[in-house]
């Protein structure tokens, strides 16, 4: 799938742009230059050779704090997809074959959970519940977890009604080796397309977090919590808040573009265009693509 | 159209005007009772999941009244003032027969009435949301009405561009953006405050509008995607190819065919943004200084005052169903597929 989403070229930006931000997610705190909690008396400095990104009101170095929180915005946005991914698309695959009642109770479920607005409640349960991004991206991956239930239900709705799944069934195939063999596999891009969006999702919900305050605790660096700082000295330092807000919408940007190429290119017609991409780029002379392979 | 209204209602075929009008009624009512169907559950089990908070954050109005070194006594007395001696499902139901009859209760910090303190910010928040979700219809609809009418041209790409753009600018990047350009920059609008309507009308639109233009993005953003892809595949339908060869003008296919049935995604994406346009609230009302719903929620969650948290979020339930409620309504009176409950 990997490799499909790399024929095209949107593809290849998405990937690239998410590979550097892990990159900086893994290595950002050895990259710092500077101890990213150390204050000094040089305040709102702007740009230099020794502060790249200029300092903040306490003196402490813009670009070792970028490079420094890089990792938490990361792993909570992560957190929120992984979570969702497991909340939402179990009970969707399942709410097909276990009965009525469990998919009454599903479906009720997920209606309820569109209904709460995420963001108001992932700042009343963290504030109640203990103070802590860990918990608060939970919250959150339970709270967008019905993109994934509603996806995954829809995708398994489609297969369980197809032929060759009734002609399995009726050859005495139990439901689990059904749900293995071919629900999973029509299952997949779709899910997918999900967790990369909700990866877009979780991180604007990791920054709007820490850019409140809650979840960390305050000396410590977060992408969200710098913005909120340059917001009292914007008459002072009107461009501080670029850096951040920059890295933000990139990331958000990437992990939409890969939702994008993922969709374009998971099933029928995305293998067509795969294929015609391929066919044009390895044989330019002909005008042509050749026809491609069906199913 | 005359036909699916012949099939939906057979005693349609009288031509009767009062049959007609009670046809009508008899829609309305059947897509309040299903919604209210949908909802009532929902409702039930939201009201639940917010009460048990108070049980599982495990705070109690006597840490915030009488400070950390309190006796476990005079801890037990504060709490059997509140009522949380009680069973667990007592406590729920006189909480939850409360919130039916408006009452949220007494908050822990100063002991004022919850639905007083939610009502003053409510306005605040209430101006911002329905001025954004206006701007955010009217831009949306444009952009994305533009990009499908001229779609595949340099107008079409611009337009999908820029709503990229600005699809992943979070609010509070918005925000901030727009005070250092219009409040500090340009000193063209007030960067924090809220001034009532009533005290005129120029200042309360001067105080909202940087607030609202920050909400707006994502619906416009949502909107005019929604809007673009859902008016170029109404484009492909059969019918529309009937019109054009029927020789009707491109205004009356527009809007008689196209724009009929092109419209329900866009309206249904309405009603599931308005829930995060509510979140959102919380992060625009901190930037913008306004004292709205979504601080109060913040500074009441931030002070551990239990009931007022759990009154904010009954709220804001509330506000989200009523308007999905509104949102099916209209989508049952606009697009005519969703009629046949499709």
């Amino acid at each position: 799938m990997l490799r499909r989403v790399l024929v095209l070229p949107s593809g290849r930006i998405a990937v690239a742009i998410l590979a550097v931000i892990a990159l900086l997610a893994l290595f950002g705190p050895l990259l710092a230059p500077q101890n990213p909690l150390a204050t000094s008396d040089n305040t709102l400095a702007s740009a230099s050779g020794s502060h790249w990104l200029g300092t903040d009101y306490l003196g402490r170095d813009v670009l070792s704090r970028l490079l420094d929180g890089s990792r938490l915005s990361v792993l909570g946005s992560l957190e929120v997809a992984v979570t969702a991914l497991v909340v939402g698309s179990v009970p969707g695959i399942l709410s097909v074959y276990l009965g009525r009642a469990f998919e009454w109770i599903t479906l009720r479920l997920a209606d309820t959970l569109v209904a709460l607005p995420f963001l108001l409640f992932a700042v009343a349960v963290i504030a109640l519940l203990g103070n802590g991004i860990t918990q608060a991206m939970l919250v959150t991956g339970v709270l967008v977890a019905p993109l994934f239930y509603r996806v995954s239900r829809a995708a398994t709705l489609a297969v369980a009604r197809s032929q060759y799944v009734e002609a399995a069934l009726l050859s005495g195939a139990s439901i689990g080796w059904v749900v293995r063999r071919h629900v999973w596999v029509k299952v997949l891009p779709p899910i997918a397309v999900a967790l990369a969006q909700t990866f877009g999702v979780g991180f604007v919900i990791v920054s709007s977090l820490t850019f409140l305050g809650i979840g960390v605790q305050p000396p410590a660096p977060t992408w969200g919590g710098l913005l909120a700082s340059d917001l009292g000295y914007l008459s002072h330092q009107p461009w501080a808040p670029l850096a951040p807000a920059l890295l933000i919408m990139i990331t958000v940007w990437a992990g939409n573009l890969l939702a994008d190429a993922l969709r374009d290119v998971s099933g029928e017609a995305g293998r067509a265009l795969v294929n015609s991409r391929k066919t044009r780029t390895d044989r330019p002379d002909q005008s042509e693509p050749a026809p491609t392979g069906g199913a | 159209m005359t036909t699916t209204e012949a099939q939906a209602a057979p005693d349609l075929r009288r031509g009767d005007v009062l049959s007609r009008t009670r046809h009508t009624l008899g829609r309305v009512t059947v897509t309040v009772a299903r919604s209210i169907a949908i909802f009532v559950p929902v409702f039930l089990l939201a009201t639940f999941v917010t009460f048990a908070l108070r049980s599982l954050s495990g705070l109690s109005p006597a840490r915030i009244q009488l400070g950390e070194e309190a006796t476990p006594d005079a801890v037990a007395r504060v709490e059997a003032q509140w009522g949380l001696d009680r069973p667990f499902l007592v406590q729920y139901w006189d909480w939850f027969t409360g919130v039916l009859h408006g009452r949220l209760g007494g908050s822990w910090t100063n002991g004022a009435d919850i639905s007083t303190l939610i009502g003053l910010g409510l306005g605040v928040s209430l101006s911002v949301a329905t001025f954004a979700l206006i701007i955010g219809v009217v831009v949306g609809f444009v952009l994305g009405t533009a990009a499908a009418l001229r779609r595949t041209t340099w107008v079409d790409r611009a337009i999908t561009g820029f709503v990229t753009v600005i699809s992943v600018m979070p609010a509070f990047v918005v925000g901030i953006v727009l005070v250092t350009v219009f409040a500090v920059g340009l000193h063209l609008f007030p960067s924090a405050g809220y001034v009532p309507a009533a005290q005129g009308f120029g200042p309360w639109l001067a105080h909202i509008t940087l607030p609202a233009v920050a909400l707006s993005f994502d619906v416009v953003a949502d909107v005019a995607r929604q809007l673009r892809s859902s008016l170029i595949a109404a484009y492909r339908e059969n019918y529309v190819t009937g019109a054009v060869v029927r020789g009707l003008s491109p205004r009356r296919i527009f809007f008689v065919h196209v724009l009929r049935n092109g419209l329900g995604p866009a309206l249904a994406t309405l009603g599931l943004k308005f829930p995060s346009l509510v979140g959102a609230s919380v992060v625009t009302e901190w930037i913008f200084g306004l004292q709205g719903f979504g601080r109060f929620a913040n500074d009441s969650a931030q002070a551990g005052d239990v009931p007022a948290v759990q009154g904010v979020l009954v709220v804001s339930i509330v506000l989200v169903v009523a308007f999905n409620l509104i949102v099916n309504l209209v989508l049952a009176r606009v697009t005519p597929a969703s009629q046949r409950g499709v």
